[in-house]
């Protein structure tokens, strides 16, 4: 225990040297608001990676927790809107489900003697399928009681997160359990060999068992504060979790094998973590570097961690000759715990770099510097630019009009974004720019209850908002750039489809994300127009395509088959435009036609090849590029509440209704004209 | 050695087709079979790497984003002019590359697979879409599609080299001292330097060869269309793994069959389908998935113990020393 | 000429001096004893002779020429052949292939006969009489038909030099007479062997030889011939110990523990009946395989069985788990030391509490304070020699450790202790203590049932003796009435 403590102190003021690095090169990193909202960020994965603790602890594992994150999420949200049942009661039902889930990972492991890496990976794809299976993958639960939204995006006595407390809760029971009672005791016993441990009469599947109901159950209750947080349920909420929640318990010494690790090393390393993260947004570097620097970091701390305890091991085999004094074991683990030191000073100087690299080049394009102290008056004004997801080819192509705009205009521009769907991350990367204090923040929107809240808090703290491609709720942005309404975008496509199959047949959709809320308006839109005008236009199915190109294409194929009366594949999804016209190639079936909302450049073979008749759109690079100028005009004031046109450089005369600028008209893009465009 | 998994599953996959056969008998068309098989080559080439690795032992979750990582390879060449078979080439050397760091960071400093490939999986990936942008690669030269075959011969070729393939993999593990190696190391460790063989190189190897399949495979599935998505293999790691547990290989190395693992990836792969063909929402074919995984798994486990338990201490001890 | 030949080696873990310059040497067709208490460096010894370890200083020379740098490959090439306590073979693979993968070479590019293999298996089994399924799977074999498995497979690397550590500690008489056979065999064949072994009964009846390692360094190599005991043991601990077993008057008390009729067909044991008294130690003989750790077991709630009943302190009570053993007051120290006794990456004092933690846990939170004084009680009463309660465990001599196993279940202050095999492996001068302590827990009116498979430590610590074979009681006779002719005779009847 004594060592265990010693080498913790060591890893803080590790934590502190990387705290203090990034206040040199970060905006305004190291302020109390900066820290208490790092801390906000961190209580579902924090409750998790307390959880997970005491599971890897005991040689064990729980890859099914973020799943059951999402599972209660739902759970919660039907319970709450379908339902109608009061915020008490619909947690209770939450937190059961978290509890059912949780004893059918501990019967099976613990009574029935599985290995626990299998049955979690069996039970994520259960609970995160149960999950998709109830909201038939679209629904998205949201509308919530403000005083229930407070838990999540409120502050406990003006400046601690609400969730703060509840956490501190979780983790100090945790604590006593694991590190205090006699059960913990018994727990690291397990670890080090269960069957030893059984032979001592510990009652190992039953403390085995408890764990993983508990970790059922702290699901939940993450499940809970998540939605409290963001203001919405999904089927996919908590994806990827589980890992990050592994990654922060090994990082802080726990070993896989069982046995070795403490509550306070993880919340070292999920410290280490958010901390790296957060500090990496505030000195506006891409996101991808997170994940990056998390996994050098996890490599190179278990490397030598791993080296240090075959040293000990090696010490151990001289059974009989004197003994390793306890100087040995705390340099052991002291040799670990510099190394995790030297791995976050390493990266910190590998971001300051960049970061001066960064710098250098923004010199280069244009503009005065953009240096890391707090931004003078008269400065360059710094438009913060979030896409729904960066590797997306339809944002990578408004990034190029953005940047235009931003060299044409002198502006600064920090380009980030979760790399793939995650309101979750929006969110967070908005209060990191409230942080930096950016004057102009405009976000693609992927979860409009999600985000609104802490855009309304962006504006509140003086900070210009736009939204773009997809809108928040009307108060919390200043203006929304809008290439095409909702509703435009339907009709456009259920005409041209109409027209493509004489006014009758049966079409049908293949939809992108599983509950991306701009693609079921248009869905929504659609039958509306359908209903309206073409009665004997017939919408056959659905079928989603999560954004990837293969599924597109195998659901096509199913769907031609299943099908046959189909005549026409409507695909709403950049990806599946390409893949589901591939399929009706490979097919054969020259008698389907093929239309969606894509890119150009991927469907150009298809529209030479005649397989795609019409791909609708509109200039995405043209958006990018009216959103900077947009930002520009509203951060020096010269966009008012109530103007009705403003000038857009090389795009001239755009029209502003009520708070919407839009674009214009959608582009179709045909064999007479794809060519012309190059993104 | 029995094979009394392999049969069980077999038995589910009959009695899936019994079903089919019964309520929707257009599953069995030549095209949908053709397409099926399509869709799933890659991941039965992905599942054999996996099988090797679960064999001796570890586990590899990075599947996924190697195969992103060397589809995108496989196509920045074949765009740049060079010959196919030089981009073919690309895609197994990528392959061989991250499975030769994975397998040097587990063998020979001996960090956690887990941590390992999980930490391969967040970095390749995140790397990837850096260095693309998103963008997808296009403009294949037409000689890439089919890999220079036509729609009707490829699916027929590559039937034939997965046969070969598979073929290959079981003779080699079952009558080379090197496929034994792998159950060997698998089985115990410690034995294995006992008896003079070198488990770090074998881990090491296994990793390598498990890099170069997931290379084979996305080059065999990047074929099938005339360009790349970078964020491909999205989830592939999770179908194989589950195949290979399905199929009956043992978590903890030293057991199980490359038989196993096609007929595991038969078995899931057709799940999806087979629901989609009875109308049955396929919303819920992640839930059958995980429910098949935990049902297979649970099986076994109550059969050994069921079957007498000779002196655990006579197992316990076997397996330190 | 010298079969092998080490010179003053000297080794070294991490600043610890295993070995201080011990010298050995090996004439061919000889039996060479190497004896030491646990601790003297015995191990370390064979860990380079066999490649295992390499020596910080001295010389290792074998058949003439000194070897620069040892490995297991190396050794094998050399004709080095080990075998050890715990088989070190391939749960998931057949007896065949086990035994192959040992001979076979380590390259890696051959084709695999599968049939020579089942063969050469079959050959090497029935040279040592064992009826083993050559396409088995290992992990279905108890622990002495594992233990053929590892002496077939030196058998068939035809080595010259054979190492064997403690080769008969879980073999039955008969197994260890088939044994002694092959090691004349080898004998007669010029290869030469060196046998480690507590059991000084074995090694004088085998030995040419004897070694003792004493403290990192060889003391004295000495002729068997003209050797006496009580010489030998003194010169192994350095001190004269006095009757290796206590002698003891004790007047049994009441039934303390009582088995009715207690079968079970998973386990394989039926209808047994017997019961301990008070202060009295029923030793239970009979060969391995009989059944009597599954009996132990059982009545530490580790296994279920089927019919029969259980009484402590005549009271039928049913034990499904260790959790109602040990509120009971039965205490059990398990067989297989390494895997189920004391946790070797814990503390001394966490595992002395492990079995009651309630005791120093009130309110359910562990009193670290309480927790030390208890242990600091035990490694006195127990003289374990530790530089602290904290030290890990893993770190002290197998004598120390076990002495910390056993205060585990001194610590729930039992009624009943079942001891399995309480000085297997154990060097001489722990084992008296060991005994000593059970002299004490019985006077003290504690019941206790000692499994052993030493006929002498039978019969010099029990009060009555109960005989197992086939998972059933054969015969129970008085201590006074014994002999250990009668014994073997009960145990090996069929």
């Amino acid at each position: 225990m004594q060592a265990l403590r010693r080498g913790e102190w060591v890893l803080l003021a590790a934590l502190a040297g990387e705290i203090a690095l990034f206040a040199l090169i970060a905006e305004q990193f190291l302020t109390l608001g900066n820290f208490f909202e790092v801390m906000r960020l961190s209580v579902e994965l924090g409750l998790l990676a307390a959880a997970m603790t005491p599971i890897i602890i005991t040689g064990g594992i729980d890859l099914s927790i973020g799943a059951m994150l999402g599972l209660s999420a739902v759970v919660f949200g039907a319970a709450s809107r379908d339902w109608q049942l009061p915020a008490v009661a619909a947690a209770a039902l939450a937190l059961a489900v978290g509890g059912a889930g949780g004893a059918l990972n501990a019967l099976l492991i613990a009574r029935v003697g599985i290995p626990p890496l299998i049955v979690t990976l069996g039970s994520l794809s259960l609970f995160r399928g149960l999950a998709e299976g109830l909201t038939q993958g679209a629904v998205n639960y949201s509308g919530y009681s403000p005083r229930f939204l407070q838990l999540g995006q409120g502050y406990q006595w003006g400046v601690v997160p609400a969730q703060l407390p509840l956490f501190v809760l979780v983790f100090a029971a945790y604590v006593v359990l694991l590190h205090q009672s006699a059960i913990g005791r018994q727990l690291y016993a397990i670890g080090f060999t269960a069957a030893g441990s059984r032979y001592a009469g510990v009652p190992v599947a039953r403390r085995v068992g408890l764990l993983y109901f508990l970790s059922g159950l702290v699901a939940s209750l993450a499940a809970i504060v998540y939605v409290a947080h963001l203001g919405q349920a999904r089927a996919d909420a908590g994806a990827g979790y589980e890992l990050d929640a592994i990654t922060a318990v090994v990082l802080g010494g726990a070993s896989v094998f069982g046995g070795r690790g403490s509550l306070w090393g993880t919340l070292l390393g999920l410290f280490a973590i958010t901390v790296l993260q957060n500090g990496l947004h505030l000195a506006a570097l891409p996101s991808e570097l997170v994940g990056l620097l998390t996994a050098t970091l996890l490599v190179t701390t278990i490397a030598m961690g791993a080296s240090a305890s075959a040293r000990r091991d090696a010490a151990r085999a001289t059974a009989g000759f004197g003994v390793l004094s306890l100087e040995d074991e705390v340099s052991l683990r002291n040799t670990h715990v510099a190394v995790i030191c030297a791995a976050i000073v390493a990266g910190a100087l590998i971001v300051s770099g960049t970061n001066v690299w960064l710098v250098r080049s923004l010199e280069r394009t244009g503009g005065p510097a953009a240096s890391a102290a707090a931004r003078p008056a008269g400065g360059p004004i710094v438009v913060a630019m979030m896409p729904k997801a960066k590797g997306d080819p339809y944002f990578v192509s408004c990034r190029a009009g953005a940047e235009e705009a931003a060299r044409e205009l002198g502006v600064e521009l920090i380009w980030d974004g979760p790399t793939s769907l995650d309101a979750a991350k929006q969110n967070e990367l908005v209060e990191n720019w409230i942080t930096r204090k950016v004057n102009v923040i405009a976000v693609a929107v992927e979860n409009r209850a999600a985000i609104s809240s802490v855009l309304r808090k962006a504006r509140e703290r003086g900070i210009k908002v736009l939204t773009w491609d997809a809108d928040a709720e009307a108060n919390a942005r200043d203006y929304f750039v809008n290439q095409a309404t909702a509703e435009g975008i339907a009709n456009t496509l259920t005409d041209e489809a109409a027209r493509l199959l004489g006014g009758k047949g049966d079409f049908a959709i293949i939809t992108g994300a599983l509950s991306a809320a701009n693609q079921n308006e248009w869905i929504a839109f659609i039958r509306k127009r359908l209903a309206a005008r073409y009665p004997d236009l017939k919408l056959a199915t659905i079928r989603p395509s999560d954004d990837d190109r293969d599924k597109a294409f195998a659901e096509t194929q199913t769907i031609l088959r299943v099908n046959p009366t189909v005549k026409l594949m409507m695909a709403i999804s950049a990806p599946a435009v390409p893949g589901s016209a591939e399929a009706v190639r490979q097919a054969g079936r020259t008698d389907v036609k093929v239309i969606g909302l894509s890119l150009p450049n991927i469907n150009k073979p298809y529209v030479h090849g005649g397989v795609v008749q019409t791909v609708v759109l509109w200039n995405t690079r043209d958006l990018g590029y009216l959103t900077i100028h947009a930002g520009a005009l509203l951060a020096n004031g010269q966009l008012g509440a109530s103007a009705t046109t403003l000038q857009a450089g090389r795009l001239g005369n755009i029209e502003v209704r009520a708070s919407e600028i839009i674009l214009g008209p959608p582009l179709m893009f045909t064999k007479a004209n794809i060519d012309n465009f190059d993104f | 050695m029995n094979y009394r998994r392999e049969l069980s599953v077999a038995l589910a996959i009959v009695v899936l087709g019994v079903v089919l056969a019964l309520a929707r008998p257009a599953f069995f068309s030549a095209e949908n079979l053709n397409d099926l098989f399509l869709a799933n080559m890659a991941v039965l080439v992905c599942a054999v790497g996996a099988t090797l690795v679960i064999l001796v032992g570890e586990i590899d979750i990075a599947v996924g984003s190697t195969f992103a990582f060397c589809s995108v390879a496989a196509g920045v060449v074949a765009t740049s002019g060079l010959p196919l078979p030089v981009a073919a080439l690309t895609a197994c050397v990528a392959g061989v590359v991250v499975g030769a760091v994975d397998g040097a960071l587990v063998a020979f400093a001996g960090i956690p697979s887990i941590v390992v490939t999980l930490a391969a999986m967040i970095g390749v990936r995140d790397a990837l879409r850096w260095a693309t942008q998103g963008a997808w690669i296009e403009n294949l030269p037409a000689s890439f599609q089919w890999l220079g075959l036509t729609q009707g011969s490829y699916p027929m070729a590559m039937a034939a080299l997965l046969l070969v393939l598979i073929v290959s993999a079981t003779w080699l593990m079952s009558e080379t001292a090197a496929g034994r190696a792998v159950y060997a190391t698998g089985s115990n460790r410690r034995a294995a330097t006992l008896v003079g063989l070198d488990p770090a190189l074998v881990v090491f190897a296994v990793f390598a060869i498990a890099g170069l399949l997931a290379g084979l495979g996305a080059l065999i599935n990047a074929a099938r269309f005339n360009q790349i998505p970078s964020n491909g293999g999205i989830g592939l790691e999770m179908k194989a793994i589950a195949a290979v547990v399905v199929g009956g290989t043992a978590i903890s190395g030293g057991r199980g069959t490359m038989l196993g693992t096609v007929l595991g990836v038969v078995l899931l792969g057709a799940i999806g389908p087979a629901l989609t063909f009875m109308g049955v929402s396929a919303y819920w074919e992640r839930a059958l998935h995980g429910a098949i995984i935990l049902t297979a798994v649970a099986i076994d486990a109550l059969r050994a113990r069921r079957a007498v338990p000779t002196v655990t201490a006579a197992r316990a001890a076997a397996v330190s020393a | 000429m010298t079969l092998l030949e080490a010179r003053s080696l000297t080794k070294s873990f991490a600043g610890v001096r295993a070995l201080k310059g011990a010298s050995f040497d090996l004439r061919p067709g000889e039996v060479h004893a190497l004896v030491g208490e646990n601790g003297a460096g015995k191990s370390t010894l064979i860990k380079i002779m066999t490649g295992a370890e390499t020596p910080d200083g001295g010389t290792l020379t074998v058949a003439g020429e000194t070897v620069r740098r040892m490995d297991p490959h190396t050794a094998r090439a050399l004709g080095i052949a080990a075998i050890y306590q715990q088989p070190s073979l391939f749960p998931d693979l057949s007896v065949a292939e086990n035994i192959a993968l040992a001979l076979d070479g380590a390259s890696l590019w051959r084709r695999v006969d599968w049939g020579a293999r089942r063969r050469a298996a079959e050959a090497l089994l029935d040279r040592l009489g064992a009826h083993l399924d050559p396409n088995g799977a290992v992990d279905a074999l108890s622990m002495p038909e594992q233990q053929i498995v590892e002496i077939a497979k030196a058998l068939g690397a035809r080595a010259r030099i054979v190492i064997m550590d403690e080769p008969t500690a879980s073999l039955s008489d008969r197994e260890v007479s088939r044994l002694f056979e092959i090691v004349q065999r080898l004998r007669a064949d010029g290869t030469g062997i060196i046998y480690i072994s507590h059991r000084l009964d074995e090694i004088f009846t085998l030995a040419d030889r004897v070694t003792v390692l004493r403290d990192g360094e060889t003391l004295v190599t000495r002729e068997r011939e003209g050797l006496r005991r009580d010489e030998l043991i003194h010169l192994m601990v350095g001190r004269e110990l006095s009757a290796v077993y206590p002698k003891r008057a004790i007047e049994p008390g009441d039934v303390v523990l009582e088995l009715r009729g207690l079968s079970s067909r998973a386990s394989g044991l039926s209808d047994v009946s017997l019961s301990v008294r008070r202060g009295e130690i029923l030793g239970v003989a009979g060969l391995v395989g009989s059944g009597r750790t599954e009996l132990a077991e059982t009545i530490f709630g580790l296994r279920p069985y089927d019919s029969g009943t259980i009484l402590v302190r005549n009271r039928a009570v049913p034990i499904g788990s260790p959790a109602d053993a040990i509120a009971l007051g039965i205490g059990y120290l398990p067989e297989d030391r390494r895997q189920h006794g004391a946790i070797l990456e814990m503390s001394v004092a966490a595992n002395m509490t492990l079995a009651n933690l309630r005791a120093v846990s009130p309110r359910g939170l562990v009193d670290a304070a309480a927790e030390r004084r208890e242990a600091a009680r035990f490694v006195e009463r127990l003289r374990i020699k530790t530089p602290s309660v904290a030290t890990e465990v893993g770190l002290l001599s197998g004598g120390n450790q076990q002495k910390v196993a056993l205060a585990r279940w001194l610590a729930i202050e039992p009624s009943v202790l079942v001891l399995d095999e309480p000085t297997q492996g154990v060097d001489v001068g722990a084992k008296s203590e060991i005994h000593a302590i059970m002299g004490e827990l019985a006077a003290r009116g504690v019941g206790i049932l000692m499994i052993s498979s030493e006929l002498p430590e039978v019969l010099g610590m029990s009060d009555r003796i109960a005989v197992m074979r086939g998972g059933r009681i054969v015969g129970q006779v008085e201590r006074d009435a014994a002999s250990p002719q009668e014994i073997l005779s009960m145990a090996l009847h069929s």
